[in-house]
């Protein structure tokens, strides 16, 4: 009777009776723990300086701006060894760092890849270790300084000590712009030699009815005030450089990241920051303080051949300056790492092509006209020509300065996969909002900074 | 024995990797080296990780948004439209109401990221009717970053319950409004009486698919804040988008997937229900 009336019931039951196996199946095919078993070698056991005379395509991945460059930089290669073709491919740069670790692991590697951070990228065994290399090419009696933030620990955490994993051809510095004019209308004529006469230049231009600073809230401008403050109370580059480079139990939340977080605060509470900061990114922020907006502008070398161009000698640079006069200058630096993936059929070329960009005079002149980044290679090197008195000048110069002094630190948005986006960008904008105060936002800091060490 | 191949896909493509993600939540993974097994660590920091937590209260925030307030004030434009004679003014309207569905939600998402910024279209407004005190960067601002990207929302849900709705008003009996009008209706009564029963079935239509969109959104929020400021606007897709790709952490983000696969089945059971209920 039931069936007459609901012919769907048995139906039904048959589709059960085929539905629940192939539905267990599938489960079931999904079980034993996921991931590679046995970890790939990433030494290359032979390594030559040579890339011989059979046709060789190397394969270079890098973020969207950065590939007029390395086109460029490819075609001088290629003039130097005709066997090789350069195939330079741009990728926007947060869906490049995030998409490595997948596209390195797959089976179309590319040669050469563009690094934001290493992540777990030595852990899994995806990198060429470039030690050989480095013996091979002398890289290794070069200023070693350079190869810091590069360098891996067999760990596969600690940076700043171990094997080399990756070398670039030229290096960030950050330090703050300031608008000529606008500074000439607050009565400022040098760079401020203190952090405290910078101070009083912010009050000033505040009273004067301008935008003390401008920045770029949204997506992690904050950070850098923040560093320099830290570095600046914490009297030294230590405690931070520990940190940026996972040095075991190295911790951030210390009284010096309090106090910076309390001036960076106290700047927002003054109304040193823009109205809108939390929604300023990084490509409207150069662009309002390129049409007047704000006297200050703290940010990194990338912007000044873009700002050298929208208004010739109306811009300058500065570091950021010390605590008291005499006292030594710091800067964010980061190179622009290239590494070799260690799936790469190419490593023998690929490290040529690292070499190369490194050592060759008319290379290293133009990633500085390209990108700003001044290079830093072999003691003896000269560095690349720029237009005396320029911006790009100025920037050349400040890094030659750091050099020197060793005032050059790694950013604290570099020292774990999602420093950046998961906790100083949302806690910097907590911050100048008035929605956290210094002792929670350095105790936050550390917090998402050991959560990340725990994967 | 018909129902085979597509069974066979059904499993390929739907229950094999959802059993992966079921089995993922249960390990330590970075999606490339040797997994963990984690036990229910994954599963308790989704109730532990304040800003995992913030992330799924924030989406049922978002269903004022992209369901309460589309679905209501579609109901009351379709009635409207409805009494519109057909002509230029009634395909209009609909075609204005439609478009955006057409274009795409992240296309949605620059727009509005430009209307509401400083400079933008929202603030000219207000400064033209001389509400200068109210103007700010609504996407930048702690109270008001939710609501405005609730706001993006609403623009994309109400062209299409309004559609869906005009629809359905079209099936409705046109003798049942005369009756209505006979027995001495006013315009409202006739809506209660007629229209908003006759549309049980396309209201929970309506309100399953936008419920959806608001648990499960990633795009306009990804655009227009990525989640800030701070973590005001963080939704669980962003998060799962951001544990997966950046942080690495498969586990932690299967977790929160198979968490918010199943918050949304549990939400829209009881609307299937009231839509179906005679």
């Amino acid at each position: 009777m039931r069936t007459s009336k609901t012919p769907s019931r048995p139906s039904r039951r048959t589709s059960y009776r085929i539905a629940l196996p192939a539905i267990l199946a599938a489960l079931l095919a999904s079980c034993g723990a996921p991931g590679a078993q046995s970890p790939l070698s990433d030494t290359p056991e032979t390594v030559s300086t040579s890339i011989g005379d059979a046709p060789v395509t190397l394969k270079v991945l890098v973020s969207t701006p950065d590939v007029p460059l390395y086109e460029e930089l490819g075609a001088a290669f290629q003039t130097k060894h005709p066997n090789v073709t350069v195939q330079v491919t741009g990728e926007d740069f947060n869906n490049l760092t995030t998409n490595v670790p997948r596209l390195i692991s797959g089976t179309e590697v590319p040669d050469l890849v563009r690094l934001a951070s290493f992540g777990n990228l030595v852990k899994d065994h995806l990198l060429t270790n470039l030690d050989p290399y480095a013996e091979a090419y002398g890289w290794t009696e070069w200023p070693q300084s350079q190869f810091a933030s590069t360098r891996v620990a067999d760990d596969g955490r600690q940076r700043g000590t171990g094997h080399l994993y990756g070398a670039g051809p030229g290096f960030g510095l950050t330090g703050v712009y300031y608008n000529k004019s606008l500074a000439a209308q607050i009565g400022m004529t040098e760079p401020p030699a203190t952090l405290s006469a910078f101070e009083s230049s912010l009050e000033k231009a505040k009273n004067a009815g301008l935008l003390p600073i401008m920045v770029n809230g949204k997506d992690g401008g904050l950070a850098y005030p923040l560093q320099n403050l830290q570095m600046n109370y914490a009297g030294s580059t230590q405690v931070v450089q520990d940190w940026n480079y996972n040095k075991q139990g190295a911790s951030i939340d210390t009284s010096a990241l309090v106090d910076a977080a309390a001036t960076l605060k106290g700047w927002s509470e003054d109304g040193y920051l823009p109205e809108d900061v939390n929604s300023i990114d990084q490509t409207q922020a150069p662009a309002r303080f390129a049409e007047g907006e704000g006297v200050f502008f703290p940010s990194g070398n990338w912007q000044a051949p873009t700002l050298q161009g929208a208004g010739k000698d109306e811009f300058g640079f500065f570091l950021f300056p010390p605590e008291e006069v005499g006292d030594p200058f710091t800067a964010m630096t980061a190179a622009g790492v290239l590494a070799i993936p260690a799936k790469s059929e190419q490593r023998d070329a690929a490290a040529a092509f690292l070499n190369f960009i490194q050592t060759d005079t008319d290379a290293r002149q133009s990633t500085l006209d390209l990108l700003g980044l001044p290079p830093a290679g072999p003691s003896d090197a000269p560095m690349p020509d720029s237009e005396p008195g320029s911006l790009v000048a100025s920037t050349v110069e400040s890094f030659q300065a750091l050099l020197d002094s060793d005032g050059l630190v790694d950013f604290m948005s570099n020292s774990t996969a999602s420093m950046h986006a998961n906790t100083l960008v949302p806690q910097t904008q907590l911050l100048v909002g008035g929605k956290t105060t210094p002792a929670e936002f350095s105790t936050a800091i550390q917090d998402g900074y050991e959560n990340d060490a725990e994967q | 024995m018909w129902v085979a191949p597509a069974l066979i896909m059904y499993s390929v493509f739907v229950l094999y990797p959802l059993g992966q993600s079921v089995q993922f939540s249960f390990y330590k993974w970075d999606g490339i080296g040797p997994a963990t097994p984690a036990g229910l660590d994954n599963w308790r920091a989704i109730f532990t990780e304040p800003e995992l937590f913030g992330s799924v209260i924030n989406a049922f925030i978002l269903i004022i948004f992209y369901t309460a307030l589309p679905v209501s004030l579609g109901l009351v434009t379709a009635s409207l439209i409805r009494e519109l004679r057909v002509g230029t003014f009634n395909t209009a309207a609909r075609v204005v109401l439609f478009i955006p569905q057409v274009l795409p939600p992240v296309a949605a998402g620059i727009a509005w990221t430009w209307m509401f910024s400083t400079e933008g279209l929202v603030n000219q407004a207000l400064r033209a009717v001389g509400l200068e005190s109210l103007t700010r960067a609504w996407l930048g601002d702690f109270t008001f970053a939710l609501p405005a990207v609730g706001v993006i929302g609403f623009w994309l849900s109400l062209g299409f319950c309004t559609v869906l709705l005009l629809s359905g008003i079209g099936k409705i009996d046109p003798s049942l409004y005369e009756a209505a009008r006979l027995d001495g209706a006013g315009r409202i009564a006739e809506f209660f009486a007629v229209t908003l029963p006759g549309l049980r079935q396309e209201i929970a239509v309506c309100a399953t698919i936008t419920t959806i969109a608001a648990l499960a959104s990633f795009d306009v929020v990804q655009i227009a804040t990525q989640g800030g400021p701070g973590y005001q606007t963080m939704v669980p897709g962003v998060e799962i988008y951001r544990l997966t790709f950046l942080e690495q952490r498969i586990g932690q983000a299967s977790a929160l997937a198979v968490f918010l696969a199943a918050l949304v089945l549990l939400v829209i059971w009881p609307i299937q229900r009231i839509g179906r209920h005679e």
